[in-house]
């Protein structure tokens, strides 16, 4: 297995053009070779756009959501690489997990390194991981999975299920007012130009009436609502269980229990889940 | 019940230029970085603080809890109540005092006073005669008469308005106004530069020494007040053009303060609480006045600490010699000599009727480690940069020693208070 090494971050345009045209073949593959990005310098002026758009403070410690967008560009580059036959579009991000190893300073020199794995059946279609790591100075500060199902694309073996996260209603203790622009917010801070979070056309032919926020921007928004009350080192784990519709209002709901934070993003009634959300200390995470 | 409130520590950003390094950051990012340090340094994540009292001069109207909400950005516990306190370039003092207050009356026993301002995010309003128009269309009972309303909207309503930078009852700037005190007590320009001058190198040094190690927190890559130029000399400082006062004037960028971003906290408590925790002690808050001077009937604007100064050095039986220390906030450098000269006035003096001049003090016991011409001036933060820079000066220098701060306001007004070295 060899490593492919990226002397700068792949611009999105074409890589994310590619990534987006529907693969032919109905056999999932992907790329064996993980890529890496190395000596990657933070942009303090976009983490302060990122913050604003998200709800954090403007901290010199940068939140771990901050990271998977800066891995963002190599899941693009990994599934619109030839190799591949599964493509973005169509691939939709199921659940995310990561873990903050150590505060990470906005001024640390990143290397940026993403793998595909884990491709596996399901009902559905394919599920498969992109694994992300990232390390500074060789030590590894941040690790992410994020899983996603390529609708329609076929993998040998049983289908998998993937659990379906428990809920009972909530009484959201705040609303969140997500304005009809956040799509395009989202898209300058994260990179990502995917149409379906800012064009109502798009959004329709992927069978939404409206554009859908991205699930990373209420990942992001989630965290950013237990901001001070976190530890230094944390795993996040979430499951992206209904889109959110732009314009719109949501619920949320958190509640704290054996050093466990429990997080619903919610329709505005709390009856229904958009986004669940686990933090814990990594502490906890290894016992 | 009395207790003693004393200064366990300080906190603050590097202070920066407006549209500098900080420039990104807004009111409550800078307030949550001041405390976050404030907190990691005395270990108080998930304490319950008695309260916390903060402020900032260019407020937006969306910032009326600001110090609250910065609050609820940190580790300290969420049922930590906090309030907004505005006096002007007076608020990070006022704040001390009002903090110190409490725990002196055991209301409290143990809070936080903080100051932040940024001036690179100084919010723009509309119009008066646009924001009415607004108003009104809002109130609007049916469509037809809200587009009727919104009719009278003309394009000269449009302009946003910066913050206003003039006193209100003069329509003259702070610069403008203290150039008038200047003219009026013979401040030279070889004495303006002078203290500019020394600021820097004053307070060069003290970062040098490593002074600030335990009262500053890196922010944003910056890690040493980003204004200060230790190399400046009297000598450079004399090339530059008159900033206030007409071609023949005498204040320039050089000797007054530049518009800056920043915030400052300090950790105030009980002496007893400061010992249970085991945390350091480094003075006592003695006492403060706060006065004002009628600036709109022609006295010097930035001369309100004088008589401050008069009656709180007469209300403790103290003179102005008995001070080891004395912190005057350099607003410009001509503040500062100006209000020397008052201090030593029997005439002025005895019009704000004090019982005979204030005196005068050594150079070199006057901002010791440079203030705000070299540090930035960020408004509210000033009193709480100086607050902790004072206090731990004072322990250096031994129980009893003595300091007077001295911070002139907007609208006339001035805010003083003595600590006392533990």
């Amino acid at each position: 297995m060899a490593v492919e090494v990226l002397s700068e971050a792949p611009g999105m345009g074409a890589a994310f053009a590619r990534a987006m045209v529907p693969a032919r073949a109905r056999g999932a593959r992907l790329p064996e070779d993980p890529v890496r990005l190395e000596g990657y310098r933070q942009d303090a002026a976009r983490l302060a756009d990122y913050a604003r758009v998200c709800g954090f403070p403007l901290r010199d410690t940068v939140p771990p959501t901050w990271l998977h967008v800066l891995t963002f560009p190599l899941h693009v580059h990994l599934l619109g690489d030839r190799r591949s036959s599964v493509r973005l579009v169509g691939a939709v991000h199921v659940s995310n997990s990561m873990t903050l190893r150590r505060p990470v300073s906005v001024r640390e020199e990143l290397a940026i390194e993403v793998a595909a794995r884990g491709l596996r059946p399901h009902q559905r279609g394919a599920l498969l991981d992109l694994v992300g790591t990232i390390r500074v100075a060789g030590e590894t500060v941040w690790e992410g999975v994020s899983t996603y199902l390529a609708s329609g694309m076929e993998v040998p073996g049983e289908p998998v299920e993937l659990p379906r996260e428990p809920f009972t209603a909530v009484v959201p203790h705040a609303r969140w007012r997500l304005p009809a622009g956040l799509g395009r917010d989202y898209r300058r801070v994260s990179g990502d130009p995917n149409p379906i979070h800012t064009s109502r056309l798009a959004a329709r032919a992927f069978g939404f009436p409206r554009p859908i926020i991205h699930g990373m921007w209420t990942h992001a928004r989630a965290l950013a609502a237990l901001d001070g009350r976190l530890p230094e080192a944390y795993r996040t784990d979430v499951a992206f269980t209904k889109p959110v519709l732009l314009p719109g209002s949501v619920g949320f709901h958190a509640a704290l229990a054996d050093g466990v934070h429990s997080v619903a993003v919610t329709s505005r009634d709390g009856a229904k889940p958009h986004l669940l959300m686990s933090v814990s200390s990594t502490e906890r995470a290894r016992a | 019940m009395h207790h003693t409130a004393v200064v366990v520590g300080g906190n603050r950003t590097p202070f920066a230029k407006v549209g500098g390094p900080l420039a990104e950051a807004s009111n409550q990012d800078l307030l949550i970085a001041a405390l976050d340090g404030l907190i990691a340094r005395h270990g108080l994540a998930g304490a319950r603080m008695g309260e916390v009292a903060g402020g900032a001069v260019l407020k937006h109207p969306r910032d009326f809890n600001l110090t609250r909400e910065a609050v609820l950005g940190t580790s300290l516990a969420p049922d930590t109540p906090a309030c907004d306190l505005q006096q002007a370039c007076g608020t990070g003092l006022e704040a001390t005092v009002y903090i110190a207050n409490k725990i002196r009356l055991g209301q409290i026993d143990a809070g936080i006073a903080a100051g932040v301002d940024s001036a690179s995010n100084a919010p723009v309003t509309v119009s008066e005669p646009l924001r009415r128009i607004l108003a009104r269309a809002s109130r609007a009972r049916s469509a037809a008469e809200r587009i009727k309303v919104l009719a009278r909207i003309r394009p000269s309503h449009l302009a946003p308005l910066a913050p206003g930078v003039a006193e209100p009852r003069t329509g003259l700037s702070m610069g403008e106004h203290q150039a008038l005190t200047t003219e009026r007590w013979g401040v030279t320009r070889e004495e303006q530069d002078r203290i500019a001058a020394d600021s820097h190198r004053s307070l060069a040094a003290a970062w040098d020494r490593g002074f600030f190690d335990d009262l500053v927190t890196p922010y944003l890559g910056v890690t040493r007040d980003a204004i200060l130029r230790p190399d400046t000399t009297v000598e450079k400082l004399a090339t530059l053009r008159p900033a206030f006062g007409g071609p023949e004037g005498s204040m320039t960028a050089g000797n007054s303060t530049a518009l800056s971003d920043g915030a400052a906290a300090v950790l105030l408590a009980s002496e007893d609480w400061a010992r249970e925790h085991h945390l350091p002690i480094l003075a006592k808050v003695v006492d403060a006045e706060v006065a004002s001077v009628d600036h709109p009937g022609g006295d010097d604007l930035l001369l309100g600490p004088v008589a401050a100064t008069g009656r709180l050095l007469a209300r403790q039986g103290l003179g102005i010699a008995d001070m080891d220390l004395v912190e005057i906030h350099e607003a410009f450098a001509s503040t500062v000599a100006a209000t020397r000269k008052a201090w030593a006035d029997p005439e002025h003096c005895a019009a704000l009727g004090l019982d005979g001049p204030i005196g005068t003090i050594p150079d070199d016991r006057l901002n010791v480690t440079g203030s705000s011409l070299a540090a930035g001036h960020p408004f509210a933060a000033t009193g709480a940069r100086i607050v902790p820079t004072l206090a731990k000066l004072l322990h250096e220098r031994g129980p009893g020693s003595r300091g007077l701060i001295s911070i002139c306001a907007a609208g006339g007004q001035g805010v003083v208070a003595i600590l006392e070295g533990m």
